[in-house]
């Protein structure tokens, strides 16, 4: 059994309010469910909808069938959602959601708490005992649900839907907050950012706990200066992390290669929006592979992570602070609006022990560039003890002074490249879903990983033979991820929410692989499981 | 020891002197060498730190000041200086050196003032006086110079102070004070280009500079001296506030972050969409 809601309005209105405290009590009352939303770049009017659905098996996705319920705040409401109304769904008009509000008014002199009212309203339909609700909600919140509950009585919606709660214990993230907490587990204490859609909430997580644990967020003047803050920081001993979008990205990039000739340890996330220039700021877009993978001038190495679940990005963002330490590189977290702002139950255990860093100390005779077999040079920092850490962004020397000696520059050149070789072996392997000697693979990356995932067993189901293979990392590719499958005889399908297929070229250009079909999204919304199985299904039929 | 030979520098650059004089006031100073971090940008001026036995990070054209901010920020224990030029600290990194005012933090800003563009071979740098031709003026400069003290003073730096190359003792004594003081301090220093200023001399300034006998501790007054030039050009501590509050970092190296911390964040509710 599933249910899904849409709850439109216009910014401001209150369906951000909706979804975040339906959320909070599915959450505390063991509900599998997943929301997400799409929202208009303005504080005030537009129209905004928030999407929730909630089901007795893990969903991580939208489910993309006809709503069960919509919720109008809006007129925009009815002409948008309604018409993808099922037909015996249940529909609150902008008259119904005009009731509640007097009603809230009536009763609590406040029309805020017609929010809470409509959360009732809600938990009512999917057969939430009141009692239960009360007790997960926000304490004082009580009165304004049981309001909703009466409400649901009155129009005869109680347990319309009833949804029973099988989750056990779990974690509720949004993509963001999973990336920032994942961040803090891989022991980055300094983050300097620009604020810019749909990176700023992790900025926001970061300044909030900064408040009480040892990490640092500076607001910086621009995005420029909040690299080359972050690079200041990880010089100077302590891991740090930046994060944008496209357009601040663009301006960050003479800090990526910085890092690059540095071989300063640097995290960035790039989460992206569609583009170019401002594109649309608010919506969701798989756009910027191919700048992330060549920003920055000049040749050096890095990795790039795209993770498409919660607990896979708090794997990678942990691991990457391990891997741009080991390493001496930038690592990238590129995720994007719809995984940014979604939120989802992670019902594995979320692992709390932090990455401890190393404090290497050296004497005087200390070479921050030392020449070494694997290219990696030993990594101290300022004032630890008498080895003093030079840093040129110029070519350089072994210890770090600028050198114009032509020989020792293609010595450099290749030291740095080096640990290119190191990691063909250290990498993230794809994730498989079905059988991995199904007659068609459907390859992504990044965020569309659960909904090719729920999609693939759809097929099955249907007896359609499939598999799916996600790539958390996405460069580099190395011929030892897709050893295990017989790629080159089976038919590949290529799911990306960008224009071009950046992803099914950069398998052909670093793997050889040749992708037969190009699934792509680019009106700035995810895919749904429904949209994307029935296009899958006409290609595989 | 730097071997002068291996310095880039033309030979009787102004920046030999303010290279002697840092030497001699990082001796002088009550602080070990292993906390001293230089940061620069690139320039002839940026190279500075090459010529020093400091730690550096020598960056990218224009940031030296964020470098040295998110240092000082993640380890308040450094002694933090970014050292470049005008066209570095004034031009590509104007926007940074303004804000780096507001910031509140207790660095010290060096900047070699030549007043021309030496490595890119003598364009016209934010400081050029109006008029002046130089490669890519012709015709002369048709910008008025910004004047980097009374920017300073207006964004609210606690401490703005001129030196000049010449004046080597004077020099090594203001550099000191402005590493001691607690909070931005900018040092802005005259140095003389040999190959590309023909007009701002050793001998020109030596006709103008006047040294301040104490600091003017009133903004106001501040701002009247720094704005001086021509004629007479002030030598000296411009402006000092000692009330203007620093801002602390927070001492994060091996301060980690703990399990408990962590799990104290796994109930965090979601935040605003932004």
């Amino acid at each position: 059994m599933e249910f899904s809601v849409v709850v439109g309005g216009e910014a401001g209105q209150g369906a951000f309010s909706v979804e975040l405290e339906l959320t909070e009590i599915l959450s505390e009352l063991n509900y599998y469910f997943f929301a997400t939303k799409n929202y208009m770049s303005r504080i005030r009017g537009g129209h905004n909808y928030h999407m929730i659905r909630i089901a007795d098996v893990p969903v991580h996705a939208l489910s993309g069938r006809k709503w069960d319920m919509v919720v109008a705040l809006d007129d925009e409401t009815e002409v948008r959602h309604k018409p993808n109304l099922h037909e015996k769904g249940i529909y609150l008009s902008r008259e119904l959601t005009d009731k509640i509000q007097k009603e809230s008014r009536e009763t609590f002199k406040d029309v805020t708490s017609s929010n809470t009212i409509m959360v009732g309203v809600i938990l009512a339909v999917i057969g939430v005992s009141l009692e239960k609700a009360v007790e997960a909600a926000e304490s004082g919140n009580g009165e304004y649900l049981k309001k909703g509950f009466e409400i649901a009585d009155r129009w005869k919606l109680t347990g319309t839907y009833p949804i029973e709660p099988k989750a056990g214990d779990h974690c509720k993230f949004d993509g963001n907050q999973a990336l920032a907490f994942g961040a803090l587990l891989g022991g980055c204490q300094f983050m300097a950012g620009y604020p810019m859609t749909p990176a700023t909430s992790i900025m926001h997580y970061f300044a909030t706990v900064a408040q009480e644990i040892p990490v640092h967020f500076e607001q910086a003047e621009d995005e420029i200066s909040a690299i080359n803050m972050a690079l200041g920081a990880s010089y100077a001993g302590v891991r740090s992390m930046v994060a944008t979008s496209g357009g601040g990205f663009a301006l960050m990039q003479e800090g990526v290669s910085l890092a690059g000739m540095t071989e300063t340890p640097i995290v960035i996330t790039v989460a992206q929006r569609p583009g170019p220039a401002t594109g649309l700021p608010t919506r969701t877009e798989q756009g910027e592979l191919n700048f992330v993978i060549h920003a920055g001038h000049g040749e050096f190495p890095r990795i790039i992570f795209a993770p498409g679940s919660i607990d896979e990005t708090i794997t990678l963002a942990r691991m990457s602070f391990e891997l741009a330490d080991r390493y001496q590189i930038p690592v990238f977290l590129l995720t994007d609006q719809y995984f940014a702002d979604s939120v989802q139950i992670v019902a594995d255990v979320v692992e709390t022990e932090i990455r401890k860093r190393n404090y290497t100390v050296f004497d005087n005779t200390y070479k921050r560039y030392r020449l070494t077999e694997d290219g990696i040079s030993p990594l101290t920092f300022p004032g630890l003890s008498d080895a003093l850490v030079k840093l040129d962004s110029d070519e350089h020397n072994e210890e770090g002074k600028i050198t114009e000696d032509l020989n020792l520059r293609v010595r450099m050149v290749e030291k740095r490249l080096k640990k290119f070789e190191l990691l063909q072996i250290d990498f993230v392997p794809p994730t498989l879903y079905g059988n991995k000697n199904a007659s068609s693979i459907v390859l992504c990356w990044g965020s569309n990983k659960l909904i090719v995932k729920e999609v693939i067993e759809k097929l099955t189901q249907e007896g359609i033979n499939a598999a799916a293979l996600h790539f958390g990392q996405v460069y580099p590719l190395t011929a030892h991820m897709v050893a295990p499958y017989r790629l080159a005889g089976t038919k590949l399908i290529c799911v990306e929410n960008n224009a071009q297929g950046q992803f099914a070229g950069l398998l052909k250009r670093e793997l050889g692989l040749d992708v037969a079909h190009h699934v792509l999204k680019y009106n700035g919304e995810c895919f749904t499981v429904e949209e994307l199985f029935q296009t899958l299904k006409n290609i595989l039929r | 020891m730097v071997q002068r030979t291996d310095i880039a520098w033309c030979p009787g650059c102004g920046n030999f002197p303010i290279r002697d004089v840092l030497e001699k006031a990082f001796q002088e100073l009550p602080i070990p060498m292993k906390n001293i971090v230089l940061t620069s940008g690139i320039g002839q001026a940026a190279k500075m730190p090459q010529y020093l036995e400091v730690n550096y990070f020598n960056g990218l054209h224009g940031r030296s000041l964020p470098l040295a901010a998110g240092i000082k920020l993640a380890r308040p224990d450094l002694t933090v200086i970014a050292y470049s030029g005008d066209g570095c600290n004034y031009g590509e990194g104007g926007n940074h050196f303004i804000h780096t005012m507001r910031k509140r933090l207790d660095i010290t800003i060096l900047t070699s003032n030549n007043q021309v563009y030496g490595l890119t071979k003598g364009q016209s740098s934010p400081t050029t006086d109006f008029a002046v031709k130089t490669a890519l003026s012709p015709r002369g400069n048709q910008n008025i110079p910004l004047n980097p003290l009374t920017l300073a003073i207006t964004m609210g730096a606690p401490f703005v102070a001129r030196g000049f190359a010449g004046e080597r003792d004077h020099l090594t004594e203001l550099i000191k004070e402005a590493i001691l003081f607690k909070g931005t301090a900018l040092v802005d220093i005259l140095q003389p280009c040999v190959t590309f200023n023909k007009i701002n001399t050793y001998q020109w300034y030596k006709e103008r500079v006047f040294k301040l006998e104490k600091p003017l501790t009133d903004r106001y007054e501040a701002l009247k001296m720094a704005d001086l030039w021509g004629d007479k050009i002030p030598l000296g501590v411009i402006c000092r506030n000692d009330e203007a509050p620093c801002r602390e970092g927070k001492a994060l190296l091996r301060a980690e972050i703990t399990e408990d911390d962590i799990a104290a964040q796994l109930n965090m509710r979601c935040v605003m969409m932004r």
